[in-house]
């Protein structure tokens, strides 16, 4: 066991090797929530100096190691690792009762808590500045850690006690070893095994060893402890800082009513006669500030989606190896930022697709070679922006999606009328239909139908879009439209008699007053309207909703044609008042699930307009058809 | 306490009803038609004059909609359409309470709309009386009492079982 920790007590494993340990992203990330976890177990440790019997301290103390054990595990930081792991164990012990905690015990773990803050430092400094962290040797700590566990006991006690003593003289220390925490570190170590081990020892620590003070070493720990904390957190805090999200959320909704009330003076019809060039001047000022700060406030939210692409890359890796399949995985664009909500919710259908392209999209590598292809597949991940989206694209270079074998299965399943002829975007909607599945074999991995669905499901839950592009034999292509951020949308403002609402722009496909000719009936009563050579239903929205309309005709109003799951259908509203960006506000539980609208925003006048939901309306018509 | 305790015996058919000493406190008085009704002053957020609602399809008809409340879009139900009354035209009277009530996760903010504000009074337990069985059939779950104030009474309703987001959510969809 000794033999194990000394192998592997210095440098940061072997970095080259796993990819994941030197990725700056996941490194952050570690230090972050090492450093949350080492102030609550040092805030803990202070309750079982008081109570050494509190169960719950113990707990909580021996969970933050266990954390910080598991997440240098992943990043190969063995030396943090072994150490957190030592902690581990005699907590373990207090925790089973067959061990009390003495302040030498808890002297220890603060030690190694130091140590573990120390290391964070080194990390922190190594991703700044792109040098090497200084290898900390953690043997003697570890024979500290041993020596306060009952069994082969090597002496603790004079050991602890130079810890104790140690501490005290740190808050004076420090300010001269230039908050060097490396050097308090040492001085640490070096003072907890008695000046056995000579390590890496600095100026700084020696002048702290001539400096101890006497009054305050009788005092228990946690009195120097506490007069340390603040040294070493504003380092911590400086560079980032937690905040909720839901003060976050609550920012970004406040900027975006800033935003809108800003909007609103600057309209103002009594501003817009006469205005002087004074004022004209400032209120552009404030346009261009508003802008700003809505700017940085929704940046607060958004992260790379590179992080993302790296799980897929894993799953790529496993899955291939698995299938026996070679795949190359291409990643472009990992630098795009999109909200942080968006990015979570992404998860679990890039997934999804990724794990489609490569189980039923790739051909094994003899297939490929007897088509002519390469035998490595490739898939491409890529992401970028458009027009104010995020565009994802997942392509793979395999079999691609067969129309005829997706018409059969349809067919069989009774999806589709038998004589029914769709085209070819409708054909290839087919696979997002639940249950669906043309994999002729079900692995443990996909095929069961529910894939597509899924990952449909969660981008119109994003108010995305998602398209399927396909050459049989040469691959397929899926590409995802997504909003920046699920806070506010580009809507269209349009008028119902007396009420008005908001169209969100991504649904929209086009807007035409139709011809007089254009619009027939079926049977009376169902509509159409003939857009483009196509006939497309018409939804009278004044009818669904219960409102009285301006215009009764079609042909007096103004038509909105609008996609769901590759139906198109027209919407009918009176007149388009303007595009607006809004913020977008729930109604509340008890308003939550009116098919139809989606939600409601404050307009220009501080009234509320409902925000529509076209699938919803879509999708209530066709149920209403039905009965 | 033993005039309470005679007190709250006749509703005792009714296992849901709260304990009289809970009863007493600040109440805010508002008129509906000829009748007096006060809701307890703790729940009540703020008092505002009726603005434009936007109607909200397929809600029950007393759910007149939604406002805007300081960049918070929150639903308004007219209590005369919830009790049953003739509908009225708004006049400069007509009062919006926005009162917060307990909901299925979260607490609630809902607008209702009354004819008037009255005014709040201090009732203390001894000046209310249970809501007297109107024999069965007749459901009173949100009456919280009586309270017979120079000679007026004045029903005191319980809001958050009135406007529990099961009542109004099980009735819009």
């Amino acid at each position: 066991m000794a033999g194990d920790a000394d192998k592997k007590t210095i440098g940061i494993g072997t970095p080259s090797a796993n990819p994941l340990a030197s990725d700056p992203e996941l490194l952050n990330d570690f230090i972050l929530e090492a450093r949350e976890h080492l102030t609550t177990i040092e805030l803990q440790l202070l309750t079982l100096d008081q109570d050494p019997a509190h169960a719950e301290a113990i707990h909580a103390v021996f969970r933050g190691f266990h954390t910080i054990k598991g997440m240098a595990g992943f990043l190969d930081l063995d030396a943090v690792r072994d150490v957190a792991h030592e902690v581990e164990t005699i907590l373990d012990l207090a925790r089973n009762a067959q061990l009390t905690i003495t302040s030498e015990v808890i002297d220890a773990i603060l030690a190694s808590k130091d140590y573990l803050s120390h290391w964070l430092s080194e990390l922190e400094a190594m991703l700044q500045s792109g040098r090497q962290p200084e290898g900390q040797d953690n043997r003697a700590l570890i024979a500290l850690i041993r020596g306060v566990a009952p069994g082969p006991g090597t002496a603790p006690a004079p050991a602890a006690k130079l810890a104790v003593t140690e501490a005290p003289a740190k808050p004076e220390a420090a300010p001269v070893a230039d908050a060097s925490e490396g050097a308090c570190e040492a001085a640490d170590t070096e003072g907890v095994t008695g000046d056995v081990l000579k390590l890496a020892l600095e100026v700084a620590s020696n002048e702290k060893n001539e400096a101890p003070s006497p009054a305050l070493s009788e005092t228990p720990a946690a009195d120097p402890l506490e007069a340390q904390k603040p040294s070493e957190l504003p380092a911590a805090v400086a560079r980032s800082i937690k905040v909720d999200t839901a003060k976050l959320d609550y920012l970004v909704d406040m900027v975006g009513e800033m935003v809108i009330a800003q909007s609103m003076v600057r309209h103002d019809p009594d501003l817009a006669t006469g205005l002087k060039p004074r004022l004209g001047r400032n209120l552009s000022q404030l346009a261009r500030i508003t802008d700003e700060v809505q700017r940085t406030a929704m940046s607060m939210r958004m992260i790379p989606i590179g992080q993302l692409f790296q799980k897929t890359s894993r799953l790529v890796r496993d899955l291939s190896r698995k299938a026996s399949k070679q795949v190359d995985l291409e990643l472009s664009g990992e630098e795009t930022e999109l909200d942080r909500n968006i990015v979570e919710e992404l998860a679990d259908p890039l997934m999804h697709m990724v794990r489609n392209a490569v189980d039923h999209g790739i051909e094994t590598a003899e297939e490929r070679v007897a088509r002519g292809k390469s035998p490595n597949a490739k898939v491409l991940l890529k992401a970028g922006h458009q027009a104010g989206h995020i565009l994802i694209q997942i392509s793979d270079d395999g079999r691609g999606l067969d129309c005829e074998k997706l018409l059969r299965k349809a067919r069989e399943k009774g999806l589709i009328d038998p004589d029914a002829t769709l085209t070819e975007a409708e054909t290839f909607n087919l696979i997002f239909h639940p249950g669906f599945s043309t994999a002729e074999k079900i692995t443990d991995v996909s095929g069961r139908g529910v894939g597509m669905d899924v990952v449909r499901k969660h981008v119109q839950k994003l108010r995305g879009r998602i398209e399927v592009h396909s050459t049989l034999g040469q691959g397929t292509t899926f590409l995802m439209k997504l909003p920046l951020t699920l806070a506010i949308i580009d809507g269209l403002v349009v008028a119902v008699g007396n009420q008005r609402y908001i169209v969100p722009i991504f649904a929209v496909r086009e807007m035409l007053k139709p011809a007089e000719d254009a619009i027939s009936t079926i049977r009376g009563r169902e509509e159409m309207a003939m857009v483009r050579g196509a006939l497309l239903p018409l939804i009278r929205l004044h009818q669904r909703f219960g409102v009285q309309p301006r215009f009764d005709n079609p042909w007096d109003s103004l038509l909105i044609v609008s996609e769901n799951g590759g139906k198109q259908f027209c919407l009918m509203v009176d007149e388009l008042i303007g595009k607006q960006e809004v913020v977008i506000k729930s109604l509340g539980e008890t308003m939550r699930n009116i098919p139809g609208v989606a939600g409601g925003a404050i307009l220009g006048d501080g009234r509320v307009g409902l925000i529509l939901d076209l699938e919803g309306l879509f999708g209530t018509r066709l149920d209403a058809s039905a009965a | 306490m033993t005039m309470e305790t005679v007190q709250a015996n006749p509703a005792s058919g009714n296992p849901a009803a709260p304990k009289v000493e809970q009863r007493a406190g600040k109440y805010l008085t508002f008129q509906l038609g000829n009748e007096e009704f006060a809701i307890q002053v703790l729940c009540v957020r703020e008092i505002m004059g009726v603005q434009e609602i936007t109607a909200v399809p397929q809600t029950p008809c007393y759910v007149k909609g939604v406002i805007n409340l300081r960049g918070k879009v929150i639903p308004v139900v007219d209590l005369r359409l919830k009790f049953g009354l003739p509908e009225m035209e708004y006049t400069q009277r007509t009062c919006i309470i926005v009162v917060q009530i307990q909901g299925q996760a979260d607490k609630l903010m809902i607008g209702v709309i009354v004819d008037a504000v009255s005014e709040v009074l201090t009732l203390q337990g001894s000046e209310i009386e249970d809501t007297p069985d109107f024999g069965s059939g007749v459901a009173t779950p949100y009456l919280l009492g009586m309270a017979k104030i120079k000679g007026k009474v004045k029903i005191l309703l319980d809001i958050d079982r009135l406007l529990s987001s099961q009542e109004v959510s099980g009735l819009s969809f």
